[in-house]
């Protein structure tokens, strides 16, 4: 061995041995596109601590699943994490509970049902962004949107086959679903309720003009078909709106609404971002420092303005981009968050079951729920933890 | 000794990573599927009791068993009809031959992304049917049989090019003689097709079907992206929709095991029809 490859192993060793550097690494669920503007935000942090933040841009299904391989393995990489909010309270034990104290001047400017949503035995997670879905319709064709369920039932028989619901098995069908149960007065853990029934007696009344397709419909394929011009209106989040000014389609002829009002008022679903931090996370004080830096006045504001992200904090207005997402700023107080508890997804399985029964199959709407409500008492685990 | 040494020295990277990206995986699989995910009891069934209760898992294993074999028998006949017509010599053939297999060369998501946009109710196939006068049809009804035969053609499409170039390859083995020597005879074309070019074609034909077979098995992409998961579910689709839609990890190794024992069950017999022929 040269002496040349001696100074070069030497000067490895040197490196590989240096402490590491003041770090911490943050994954969310950014797309390419939004990680240089989100990058920008992290700066202000870096500039004002001393810490670099790594920011690693993953689906929220991945980093879900990263923070349960790294609880599992009892140590990571990992210090900062956004968790989308359907999946907090499967995540909660592997997540730290939050100081409420520490964070008491934030807690104090966010909507409380924003942060009720991130309690789960305890302070856990903390929104960083929000969402919601609004009423999307073809002004040109309707004319105005419908404002109660009788008109909406009087644009569906106007229109049949034209009304978009996202009526595949997953997620979104639940978010479509609930805003409907609870407009009803119903409750989101109780098939039996009379809420869930009108609800599901209206979905009934609505199928026969349901759009075939609604069937397989999710977020974008119902976002593609509005385009296309297949149907008249639908529910969707945000970002169609976006999707459809970029294709020159709104704010005319599409635009934004609220939700239509049923017997006890409108609700739509709380969605989005949460960050928490995992529980054996190597950096958790400076970790909470950036979560409280990234909940602050001026780092919301700069997301929603580069980024168009609702905030949860009320000192930040939602959607000033005028009609374009008009409706969404009409919802903001209505948002509702699903429930919190550990069988969730067996609760959202079961909603999305009956609708799909009604709609798809003509089922008797009371029939579709007493079965829901029977699968829901066998088969629920007695584990009840949060809030819901 | 160490020549035996060496011999597994050689081999031994290849084993390594066979290791850690096949057999593990597959273990690990093997293990998800058996493990109950609240209680961690292992072996357990719970999950392939999960995945039976579920209605969408039951309409999966029925495609997942006739979407194959129909995609398989389009694609025999037109793989077969193309090669034979491509043997043939007359002006322009290379051209030909290399035109039919451009649909396999496309990417299967530019490919599936195109047919989506031919087969949505506002797409290309209705204007073309409405310019004609006729009225627009449901290509993709979720359930539908005429989705189900969108599927089966799209697929049929984009592979029938594989079957086309193992039939051609055969067809320029078989010494135009024979066929003369028939045609002496008197035997007309179809007589040669049935009793000479097809019987010679057999072992090809086998090993089309063989490679096909396993392949259609695992059809995933096609009736995903132009049906979604609910409009003509196939196993991996659906196991696919199990860890995707609900986080279930568990269900989907379930279904994604119950794919891999069909898999190597239906390749058994084809592959014994291989070795005979």
């Amino acid at each position: 061995m040269g002496r040349a490859s001696l100074i070069l192993l030497a000067g490895a060793a040197v490196v590989a041995c240096q402490p590491r550097d003041r770090a911490l690494t943050l994954a969310a669920a950014l797309l390419p596109s939004e990680l240089p503007a989100y990058r920008s935000v992290v700066e202000g942090f870096e500039r004002e601590s001393g810490w670099r933040v790594v920011v690693v841009p993953q689906q929220y299904a991945d980093i879900r699943r990263a923070l349960a391989a790294e609880a599992t393995a009892g140590s990571g990489t990992l210090d900062l994490v956004e968790l989308d909010i359907y999946s907090l309270a499967a995540a909660a034990a592997d997540v730290a509970v939050l100081d409420e104290t520490a964070l008491a001047a934030e807690l104090n400017a966010l909507a409380p049902a924003a942060v009720q949503a991130g309690r789960i035995d305890g302070l856990r997670f903390l929104p960083h962004r929000v969402t919601w879905q609004a009423l999307i319709y073809n002004h040109a064709m309707l004319g105005a949107a419908p404002r109660t369920w009788d008109e909406l039932l009087a644009v569906a028989r106007a229109h049949p086959g034209r009304i978009g619901m996202k009526g595949a098995l997953y997620e979104g069908l639940t978010c479509d679903v609930l805003p409907f149960v609870w407009a009803a007065g119903g409750g989101a853990v109780d098939f039996d309720d009379p809420g869930a029934r009108a609800a599901f007696k209206f979905f009934a009344q609505l199928a026969p003009a349901l759009n075939p397709q609604s069937a397989t419909f999710r977020e974008a394929s119902i976002a593609e078909a509005m385009a296309r011009g297949e149907i008249v209106l639908h529910l969707n989040w945000p970002f169609a709106m976006s999707l459809f000014g970029s294709q020159g389609l709104a704010p005319n002829p599409i635009r934004s609404a609220a939700l239509p009002q049923g017997p006890s008022g409108s609700a739509t679903v709380l969605g989005g971002g949460y960050l928490a931090i995992p529980r054996g996370a190597a950096q958790a004080a400076a970790a909470l420092q950036l979560a409280r830096y990234l909940l602050s006045a001026p780092a919301q504001q700069q997301l929603h303005d580069r980024l168009g992200w609702f905030s949860a904090r009320r000192d930040v207005a939602v959607g000033e981009g005028g009609a374009l997402l008009a409706g969404f700023a009409a919802m903001r107080g209505d948002v509702r968050p699903r429930p919190a508890i550990a069988d969730y997804p067996l609760l959202s399985r079961l909603w999305q079951e009956a609708f799909r029964a009604v709609a798809f199959e003509r089922a008797d709407p009371d029939s579709a729920l007493t079965e829901a409500a029977r699968r829901w008492a066998a088969e629920r685990q007695p584990t009840p933890a949060g809030n819901g | 000794m160490m020549r035996r040494l060496h011999a597994w020295l050689l081999v031994a990277p290849m084993l390594v990573v066979l290791a850690l990206f096949l057999a593990y995986p597959m273990v690990y699989a093997v293990r998800l599927a058996l493990t109950d995910p609240l209680s961690g009891r292992f072996p357990s069934l719970v999950n392939y009791a999960q995945i039976a209760g579920d209605e969408l898992f039951w309409r999966a294993v029925r495609n997942n068993a006739l979407l194959p074999l129909a995609s398989i028998a389009v694609e025999l006949v037109a793989g077969l009809a193309l090669a034979l017509f491509l043997s043939l010599r007359f002006r322009g053939r290379s051209a030909l031959r290399a035109l039919v297999v451009v649909p396999f060369a496309l990417p299967e998501i530019v490919v599936l992304t195109m047919m989506r946009y031919i087969f949505v109710p506002r797409g290309y196939a209705n204007a073309a049917l409405a310019a004609v006068g006729l009225p627009a049809l449901d290509w993709l009804l979720p359930g539908g049989p005429l989705a189900w035969l969108t599927v089966v053609v799209v697929d049929a499409w984009h592979v029938t090019p594989v079957v086309f170039l193992i039939l051609l390859a055969a067809l320029s083995g078989i010494p135009d003689e024979i066929g003369e020597a028939a045609r002496l005879d008197g035997a007309g074309a179809a007589a040669r097709l049935w009793r000479i070019t097809l019987p010679l074609l057999r072992p090809a034909l086998i090993a089309a079907v063989l490679l096909r077979g396993v392949d259609a098995l695992r059809i995933f992409a096609t009736p995903l992206v132009l049906t979604g998961v609910e409009g003509v579910p196939v196993l991996s689709s659906y196991a696919y929709h199990q860890w995707s839609d609900y986080g279930n990890d568990a269900a989907a190794a379930a279904a994604a095991g119950a794919l891999a024992l069909a898999s190597v069950v239906l390749s058994l017999p084809l592959l014994r029809m291989r070795e005979e022929a």
